[in-house]
């Protein structure tokens, strides 16, 4: 009677003990936001996880969609994220608001060049718009209020000494209705990114009126990768390791991008008929992945002085933290 | 005492609020704490322009809900008294009552532009439903005993609409509109969320936007007073033209 009481305690202790050890034989779970455009070396590290040696031995790595920001940034305030990918520019926002988060390393830029994409801004093709002063009393298409193309549109009116808001109107709208939007004339000028830049080009009877690099004036920024400052201290090792594989992965898309297309398109990471994805050109991403701090810093300048979008100054600087990236 | 009895609701959940704001286990960014919405509420009355953004989407919310009213009545009784009308559309009707109308705005907006028109024009359809649909029940359930002895009467059809039917109807027409008017203000918040340049759902965004979730959630109450505001409203007409009728028998 006293050993059939003692076996089912014994058994009990015996698999408590062992999960305990195997959970605590388990690397750090990274559970990362991402988004759904621009991200293709983040989401190579899952379509393709035999590129990261790390992965699964020093890191796990769970990914989570959002569609916008705001939401992003909320998840990680409720301490549903470790980090995720964002606009360099809403990273300054969340710093402005005192979210302690920091930028570690660089996905892409919007580059000036004939090999890079950047986001352009497009009206009608036979439509009485030449220039952005031609813009006064007009409406422009962005995809969101307070992003990067929102940012864009404003920094292209300002050239064309067109006051956002008062002289022009900025109309948040999706990017699949903005080539019709703009050729029925609901908006004077939309904002187009890939593929939808190249789908209507190839319907035609749209051009281009400025592109995000003409609008500011200089290469900078499009999307980083983020940690929580908490996770950064409390997992150096763990993020040292993301980021080398991240590296590595960002070296094998340079280098076999179409192959990478490939892989993301069979993944599901991207709907894009694939030989449309194949053919579209691609932002800028440093091999090295570092962050090109001086853009952002230009970039917190333009939103505090010229758009007011800050309240008070953000030092760019502290909030960009390099030395977890592998050492060139 | 009785009335008392919702405020103490609404005074705990408040102060379950403030505990959670309070704790420290939240940010603020999530969990502002009162003082911050109170004064961000207070900020919205004292300027203009934010009085302007409510006025907007207030006049988007009772265009496209006056449009219903009128059509859905109409649409409603005729439905209710005439088994051809009610064969024609009743199949229309309840096969695309459950569709979600806002799925349809980006075809509104290229049908009606990005302006006022299609977040009025999505109002009309979604308040539309409710309306016809209770007031339809209304004139189809009219007691047929007032009926007969109205025919007895000898009243003629005309006048059996007008002094029995209509008067019948009438409570369930309010009913329709008190389910309808909330419907509007939702409504038209989620458009200007979606695709707008101004209005309350645009500035309840654009705070979202820049993180100030305590000017966003300044901006909810608004949005629940200016609904609680239209209700009552509703209810003092519906009390002064439909004075024959309590307004409890609503809820039995």
């Amino acid at each position: 009677m006293k050993r059939s009481r003692c076996f089912p305690a014994a058994l009990l202790a015996v698999t408590a003990l062992s999960t305990f050890n195997a959970a605590a034989q388990e690397p750090p779970l990274i559970r990362f936001g991402r988004g759904f455009a621009a991200e293709e070396q983040v989401w190579l590290m899952s379509a393709r996880p035999e590129l990261t040696p790390n992965q699964g031995k020093k890191y796990q790595l769970k990914q989570i969609l959002f569609q916008a920001n705001p939401e992003r940034f909320q998840a990680f305030l409720a301490g549903e994220l470790d980090g995720g990918t964002a606009p360099g520019l809403a990273v300054i926002f969340a710093r402005a608001r005192g979210v302690d988060m920091k930028i570690v390393a660089s996905v892409c830029l919007e580059a000036a060049g004939r090999e890079w994409f950047s986001t352009t801004y497009m009206v009608k093709d036979d439509g009485p718009v030449r220039s952005a002063k031609d813009l006064k009393g007009g409406t422009v298409g962005v995809v969101g209020i307070k992003t990067a193309t929102d940012l864009w549109a404003r920094a292209g009116l300002l050239n064309g000494s067109v006051v956002p808001d008062k002289d022009a109107k900025i109309f948040p709208m999706g990017f699949p209705g903005m080539g019709d939007a703009v050729r029925t004339g609901k908006i004077n000028a939309g904002t187009f990114v890939e593929p939808f830049y190249s789908a209507e080009m190839a319907r035609g009877g749209l051009r281009k009126l400025f592109t995000a690099v003409e609008a500011v004036g200089y290469d900078h920024e499009l999307l980083d990768i983020w940690f929580g400052e908490k996770f950064l201290k409390a997992h150096p090792d763990t993020v040292r390791a993301f980021l080398a594989d991240y590296v590595a992965v960002t070296k094998y898309y340079l280098a076999n991008t179409a192959q990478a297309k490939r892989d993301l398109h069979k993944a599901g990471f991207v709907r894009t008929p694939l030989e449309i994805y194949l053919k579209n050109a691609d932002w800028k991403r440093d091999p090295a992945a570092r962050v090109d701090v001086a853009s952002l810093d230009k970039l917190s300048k333009f939103m505090l002085e010229k758009l007011q979008w800050l309240e008070k100054p953000v030092d760019v600087r502290q909030m960009v933290d390099e030395s977890y990236l592998p050492r060139q | 005492m009785s009335r008392l009895v919702p405020f103490v609701l609404i005074g705990a959940a408040l102060a379950g609020w403030e505990i959670m704001a309070r704790s420290g286990l939240w940010s603020p960014l999530l969990f502002p704490s009162l003082a911050n919405i109170g004064y961000e509420f207070a900020q919205f009355f004292s300027r203009t322009d934010r009085l302007l953004e409510a006025w907007t989407s207030l006049h988007r919310a009772l265009g496209g809900f006056a449009l219903a009213a009128t059509t859905g009545v109409v649409i409603g009784m005729l439905m209710g008294r005439s088994a051809f009308v009610a064969g024609l559309l009743d199949p229309l009707f309840s096969g695309t009552y459950a569709v979600p109308k806002l799925a349809l705005f980006p075809i509104f907006i290229f049908a009606f532009g990005i302006g006022s028109l299609s977040k009025v024009a999505l109002v009309f359809l979604e308040c539309l439903y409710p309306i016809v649909i209770i007031t339809c029940h209304g004139a189809r359930g009219v007691d047929r005993v007032l009926l007969w002895s109205a025919q007895n009467m000898g009243a003629a059809r005309g006048e059996i609409l007008r002094r029995v039917v209509v008067p019948a109807t009438v409570p369930f027409i309010f009913a329709g509109f008190r389910v309808a008017l909330p419907v509007a203000l939702i409504v038209v918040i989620m458009t200007e969320m979606v695709s707008s340049a101004d209005g309350l759902g645009y500035q309840v965004i654009y705070a979202l936007a820049s993180l100030k979730t305590d000017r966003m959630l300044a901006l909810v109450v608004v949005i629940a007073l200016l609904g609680w505001l239209l209700d009552k409203a509703l209810v003092v007409m519906r009390d002064r033209l439909v004075y024959w009728e309590k307004l409890e028998t609503y809820y039995v």
